[in-house]
Order: C-alpha cells, then sequence, then structure tokens
C-alpha cells in the first residue's frame, strides 16, 4: 500500500545528435490504492516514466518517492515493484507455474516451496490458469499469456503494480474482457497502480486518474470525466474521445449578459455564466463533441435550444450497431457525428446538425487552452433543458 | 496496373503451361527434381561411401586396377590392425591374452584409444573455452555502444576468413617462448582462440534478438545481474550455447596442421594420428580407413544426441515466448 509521488522529474537520454529530453518536469501524485493511467501518443514519455516509477530507469532530476522516501537510486529489485509487459516478457523456458512462483523463489524472505507453491496455486484460480500450470509460454494463447503475466505480477502483492500497454498485443475482444478484469483485481487488491496505454478508450474505462502526456510533459491530470469535460488544451481535446471533435475557427464578443460567437457556419449566443469571469480573447477555436450533435429536426434532441446550425451534406455512414458515425461535409469543412437514428438518413442527403450551447468547447486560439469546456446537463421529460448553474 | 478480368473460362486457360499445369509435367518435374537431387546426394556422400567400403576390402582387392565398386572378399582384417594395434600400444596385451586367450601382435604401433582421448581434451577444453570468452564477448558487444565497436566486429569476421597456416610460424615461435610446444594445453588455447571469434558472432545474434523485457522481468522478480544470467538468460540461450560449442569442439577435433606441427608423436591427436597410418611406400588403405571409421564413432554418437539443439541454436528459433 503506497502513496506514489513523482516530483519534477526529468529523464533525458544521450543520443548520438545530443541529448533528447523523453519526460520533462513532470509532476504526479497518486494517492494510496488510486489506478493512475498514463495516456498520450507514440514518443511522449509515458513508458519512460513507468520504468523510472520501476527502477528500470534513473531519473535525470527530480524525485521518485514511494511514501514520502526517495528511490531513485533503489534498484529495481529492491523496489517491491511487479510490472506487466506488453509482450507479456514470460520466461519461455519455465513452464507457468514457475513463472508465477519464480518471483516468490527470488525473494529475500525465506518462503517454503510449500508456501510457494499454495500461493502459486491461489493465484492461478484466482485468475482462472489452474489447467495450464504445467504447460510452457510457447504452448499457451494471447490472451493466456497475459493471464500468467498478471499473475506473475500479483502473486508477490506488491507495494506497486506497473502496467506497460498490457493489452495492446491482445484482440479486439480480449482486450475488453481483460481491461474489466485488471480494474477489478486492482480495486480488490487495492493496489496502488501505473498503467501506459495509447488507447483512450482504455485509459477513460479504468482510470481513477488519466495524466495525458506529450512530448514529455504533462497536459493534465485529473479524473477521466473532467479530462472528457474540460480538456486543459486543444491537445487533450483531441486526443480524448473518439471520434475525433470537430473544431472551427471563431470569434467570440460580449454581447450584454452573452457571448456572441462568430464562425463561417453562422453565429449563435452562448450566456456569459457558462463563461469564466475575465475572458479577453476574441480570436477562438470552437470544438463540438460527435456525441453531441443531434439533427434540428429530430425529437432526440432538445426542443429548445440557442446553438449554432450547420447544414451539411451526408457524405459517408459508418453504421457501428446501435449508431452510426456520419460524415458531412459542410461549407467550412467535414463534419462527424454519432447518431442512433441513423436509418432515416441516407448518403447524399442534406441534414442540419445543431449542438447545445453548453456542450460547445472554446479554446483560445493562440495558447490553445481551453476557455470553456462541455456542461453537463439535465434534460427533462419533455425536452427542456435546465442550464447549470455556472 | 490494370488486370484484364477474363470474360470466360478459356481465357484462363491461355496462360497455362504443360510443364506446370498438367499431371503429366508435375511428374516430370517431380522426377527430374529427385534425379537432381540424387545427384547432389551422391556428389556429397560418395567419399563416406569410399571410406567405408575400402574399410572392408582387403590390400589387394585395394590396388587393383580398375577398382572395385563394392569388396568382392568382405574382411574385417583393418578393424582387426586397429583394434590389436591400440591394445599392443596402449599395453593391454597380457589382460587380453589372459581373459580372451588370443596372443596379440601387430605391425603398426598406434594407440587409437589414445588418439581419441587426445582429442576429447583438445576439443572439450578449447569448447569451453570459445563458449566462455565468445559468450561475454559477444553479450557485450550486442548490448552495450562504445568506439570501435564495429571495428572490432569486423576483425573477428576477417579472423575467420584468415587461413590458419598463414600464422604458423609466429604461432610456433609464440608456443615456444611460452614453453606450450607439445602440451595439450598449447592446442586447446590455440582452438579456443580460433573458434571464439565465430561464437562470438552466433551468440551476437542470439542476444540481438534477446527481447529487453525479458531482463527487466527478471529484476522487477528481484533477480540480481547474476541471478538473471544464471536462471534466466543461460537457460534461454542453451541451444545457441550447444551449437557454439559443437562448433568449437568439430573444428578442433578435425584440425591436422597445427596439431602435426605443435605436438610430438606421442601426444597426437586423432588427424595427425591416423596420418601415421599413411606410412611407408605400402600404404594399408583398408586400416587407414578402418581407423578413420573408429575414431569417428564417439563424435557421431555425441552429434547425433545433440543435433537438434544444434540445428535450433544456428537458426535462432530459440525463443519463443
Amino acid at each position: 500500500m503506497t502513496r506514489l509521488e513523482i516530483d519534477s522529474v526529468t529523464k533525458r537520454f544521450d543520443g548520438p545528435n545530443g541529448s533528447i529530453v523523453a519526460v520533462d518536469d513532470l509532476s504526479i501524485d497518486v494517492e494510496d490504492g488510486e489506478f493512475l493511467v498514463l495516456l498520450g501518443p507514440s514518443g511522449c514519455g509515458k513508458t519512460t516514466t513507468l520504468r523510472m516509477i520501476g527502477g528500470l530507469e534513473e531519473p535525470s532530476e527530480g524525485d521518485v518517492r514511494f511514501d514520502g522516501v526517495r528511490v531513485n537510486e533503489v534498484k529495481a529489485r529492491n523496489r517491491d515493484v511487479a510490472m506487466v509487459f506488453q509482450d507479456f516478457a514470460l520466461y519461455p523456458h519455465m513452464t507457468v507455474e514457475r513463472n508465477l512462483g519464480f518471483g516468490l523463489e527470488r525473494e529475500d524472505a525465506d518462503r517454503s516451496s510449500d508456501e510457494i507453491e499454495t500461493r502459486v496455486r491461489e493465484v492461478a484460480e484466482m485468475l482462472e490458469i489452474e489447467d495450464l500450470l504445467d504447460k510452457k509460454p510457447a504452448a499457451l494463447s494471447g490472451g493466456q499469456k497475459q493471464r500468467v503475466a498478471l499473475g506473475r505480477a500479483i502473486v508477490r502483492e506488491p507495494r506497486l503494480f506497473l502496467f506497460d500497454e498490457p493489452l495492446a498485443n491482445l484482440d479486439a475482444q480480449l482486450r475488453k474482457t481483460m481491461r474489466t478484469e485488471i480494474d477489478e483485481l486492482q480495486s480488490e487488491m487495492g493496489i496502488t497502480s501505473a498503467y501506459v496505454t495509447h488507447n483512450q478508450e482504455e485509459a477513460m474505462t479504468i482510470a481513477d486518474k488519466i495524466a495525458i502526456l506529450n512530448d514529455g510533459a504533462l497536459q493534465q491530470l485529473a479524473a477521466p470525466a473532467d479530462v472528457f469535460n474540460s480538456p486543459k488544451n486543444l491537445f487533450v481535446a483531441q486526443f480524448v474521445g473518439s471520434p475525433d471533435m470537430n473544431l472551427f475557427d471563431a470569434t467570440l464578443t460580449p454581447d450584454g449578459d452573452r457571448y456572441r460567437v462568430d464562425f463561417s457556419g453562422g453565429d449563435f449566443h452562448v450566456p456569459a455564466a457558462f463563461f469564466p469571469d475575465d475572458v479577453d480573447a476574441s480570436e477562438v477555436i470552437i470544438g463540438f463533441r460527435p456525441q453531441d450533435l443531434f439533427r434540428q429536426s429530430s425529437s432526440e434532441g432538445r426542443s429548445d435550444h440557442a446553438g449554432p446550425v450547420v447544414d451539411t451534406e451526408v457524405r459517408v455512414i459508418e453504421p457501428l450497431g446501435t449508431e452510426a458515425i456520419v460524415h458531412g461535409e459542410s461549407d467550412d469543412g467535414s463534419l462527424t457525428s454519432t447518431l442512433t437514428r441513423f436509418h432515416e438518413i441516407a448518403e447524399g442527403d442534406s441534414v442540419q446538425f445543431t449542438i447545445a450551447p453548453e456542450h460547445v468547447y472554446v479554446f483560445e486560439r493562440d495558447s490553445e487552452e481551453l476557455i470553456k469546456g462541455r456542461m453537463d446537463t439535465e434534460t427533462d421529460e419533455a425536452g427542456t433543458v435546465t442550464a447549470p448553474d455556472a | 496496373m490494370s488486370t484484364d478480368t477474363p470474360d470466360s473460362v478459356d481465357d484462363f486457360r491461355t496462360n497455362q503451361s504443360w510443364l506446370y499445369d498438367t499431371t503429366a509435367g508435375s511428374y516430370l518435374r517431380s522426377i527430374l527434381v529427385g534425379i537432381a537431387v540424387l545427384l547432389c546426394a551422391g556428389f556429397v556422400l560418395f567419399p563416406l561411401y569410399w571410406l567405408v567400403v575400402t574399410s572392408f576390402k582387403t590390400t589387394a582387392e585395394i590396388q587393383q586396377i580398375p577398382p572395385t565398386i563394392y569388396p568382392h572378399d568382405w574382411t574385417l582384417e583393418g578393424f582387426r590392425l586397429v583394434v590389436e594395434s591400440s591394445i599392443r600400444s596402449g599395453g593391454y596385451e597380457d589382460l587380453v591374452q589372459r581373459l580372451f586367450g588370443v596372443q596379440v601382435s601387430s605391425a603398426i604401433d598406434i594407440d587409437v584409444i589414445g588418439l581419441i582421448a587426445n582429442s576429447l581434451k583438445v576439443s572439450i577444453g578449447a569448447g569451453l573455452i570459445a563458449v566462455a570468452f565468445g559468450t561475454l564477448g559477444s553479450y557485450v558487444l550486442s548490448r552495450r555502444d562504445f568506439a570501435g565497436k564495429n571495428l572490432l566486429m569486423s576483425l573477428f569476421l576477417a579472423s575467420l576468413m584468415f587461413p590458419g597456416t598463414a600464422i604458423m610460424v609466429p604461432e610456433w615461435e609464440l608456443f615456444n617462448t611460452l614453453n606450450l610446444f607439445n602440451t595439450h594445453l598449447g592446442l586447446v588455447l590455440l582452438y579456443g582462440a580460433m573458434t571464439a571469434p565465430f561464437v562470438v558472432w552466433l551468440m551476437k545474434g542470439f542476444f540481438d534478438d534477446f527481447p529487453s523485457s525479458i531482463i527487466d522481468a527478471a529484476h522487477m522478480d528481484q533477480c540480481s545481474p547474476y541471478e538473471t544470467f544464471r536462471y534466466v538468460i543461460v537457460p534461454m540461450a542453451r541451444n545457441s550455447l550447444i551449437a557454439s560449442f559443437i562448433f568449437a569442439f568439430l573444428l578442433a577435433w578435425n584440425e591436422l596442421v597445427f596439431a602435426l606441427t605443435l605436438l610430438a608423436n606421442t601426444k597426437y591427436t586423432v588427424p595427425p594420428g591416423l596420418l601415421t597410418f599413411v606410412q611407408g611406400f605400402n600404404v594399408q588403405w583398408n586400416v587407414v580407413a578402418a581407423a578413420s571409421i573408429l575414431v569417428s564413432i564417439p563424435v557421431l554418437i555425441g552429434l547425433a544426441y545433440i543435433q537438434q539443439y544444434f540445428v535450433q541454436g544456428l537458426t535462432g528459433g530459440a525463443i519463443k515466448g
């Protein structure tokens, strides 16, 4: 049970063309039992961060602390952490049973072989891999290997769990099951965990706290819902959520107790109450989540709204079963939305999309910082929107 | 590139060839390939065949012109002479006479068992040295970057291409200076040094493919560097280590020129030892052939047992997660 602190950590690698900064002045606190997800595109430094937590890399600057104790110089084998690797990294020459027990055997605490066996059986039962104990890793399927790799991590009940893209090598179906399983295991055991992934959906599902990294720098550290609704900047907004957010250049002008937003698709008003007090930007970027867009004519939306209306011609409809991603072409670029009632429209139709003003994201154009995020609204049964107290 | 879609089944058939698309054609191809394979096999295996049949011929039949393809009079004379000479020079005459009541007498005076023992000593020693040094060297070359690394690798490769006899004279000087002349230790060191570069190349291929996450996993499982090496790397490298050992072993086992030059005949290994059967004007080729077969048997048995690891080690299919 460990509280993890990463305090102004920088990691540089010396390359042939000078040094490369992999992680840049990163600070993250993870409370005991919390599930932290490090999310970001390839090469953003998330794996390096994880390896520094595990002791496989040493920070160039800054401290890594477990329960307030600085562990920078403590070797991986003395940190009592366990790691699950993307390629599973099982020992190919050992049976599953020995793979699971190997860490216990090497531990300083003198355990009898009976004790180890009992513990291995316990974990194998928990993960439903009792039948595989005598097999070698080469004889296992991807999902089974993943379970063994998980088992190897939990068998020791370490201070920290580290996961390095553990689901990336699995097929889509398995990924979903294992995701839930990892989440359940972690809550059950209550062990502080750090999990690296580039898959935002995975991050949203299992995280207590998401740290979004880009180019080695922390973009935002927040709960999944906050990351979605109040992305700190344009990068986070684009990285989180699928399909991608629709973005338009716009200008913002105060207009009494409202702001007028002008963009190529027209203009609309947003109550000033939705904005922070000191907005001085006029050049902005506005963003619409595909999920928040709805057809103006459809009753799936709200009857009373004052949002922008965008005329589009439907180009492609990608049905996903219960819903569809609709790609439209408007005068000012393309517009993507997800609709549940997609059977009513066909490719080539012209459709008017609209969005509630409280769901519109507004970013400053130069700094790309968030001015106004998405506000969760309650829709009553009649379809009337109650604006939240802002 | 656009592809034309054939309009009818007939269009497909225009591309057909008799050789590739008819049953008769495929039979013909199989036959031709079979003949080619047989010819190659004959070319490769004929010397071995000739060795075996020669060992069963009488001296008279060997000298007969034209030579016979297979022995008309099968005889074990060659083998008898080899075995007798071993018994005699090994000093077992009395023992054999008391046990079997056979009077051993032989014109030749060569201890085949002794030759094999010498060769095993030298070859195993050389194999161990080559594997130990080659593995350590390749691990460093694979895992660390340092100035001159590529040059070093090229030097290792170049040393393999160098004919050994070219360094014979300096080697002779070196052996004299170090007082290694006529010692098996000298040959062990020499053969070990000659084969280590090959082991470096072979094992470097293995270590280059070695997944670093497994080493990380071992560290996470609280292994010290030594424990990682002992419990994880060595077991996984087993096949490649065996392949390296066999390679070094075989080179030492077959080497003639250095052994002939740097040893006196009391300490001969197998290759120079066999050469001593070829002496005088009247060479008994059946004896030479029989001796060659007898000394090959221990190695053949050993190789048959471990050849599966050898192939896996060379092809590098050693790591499967």
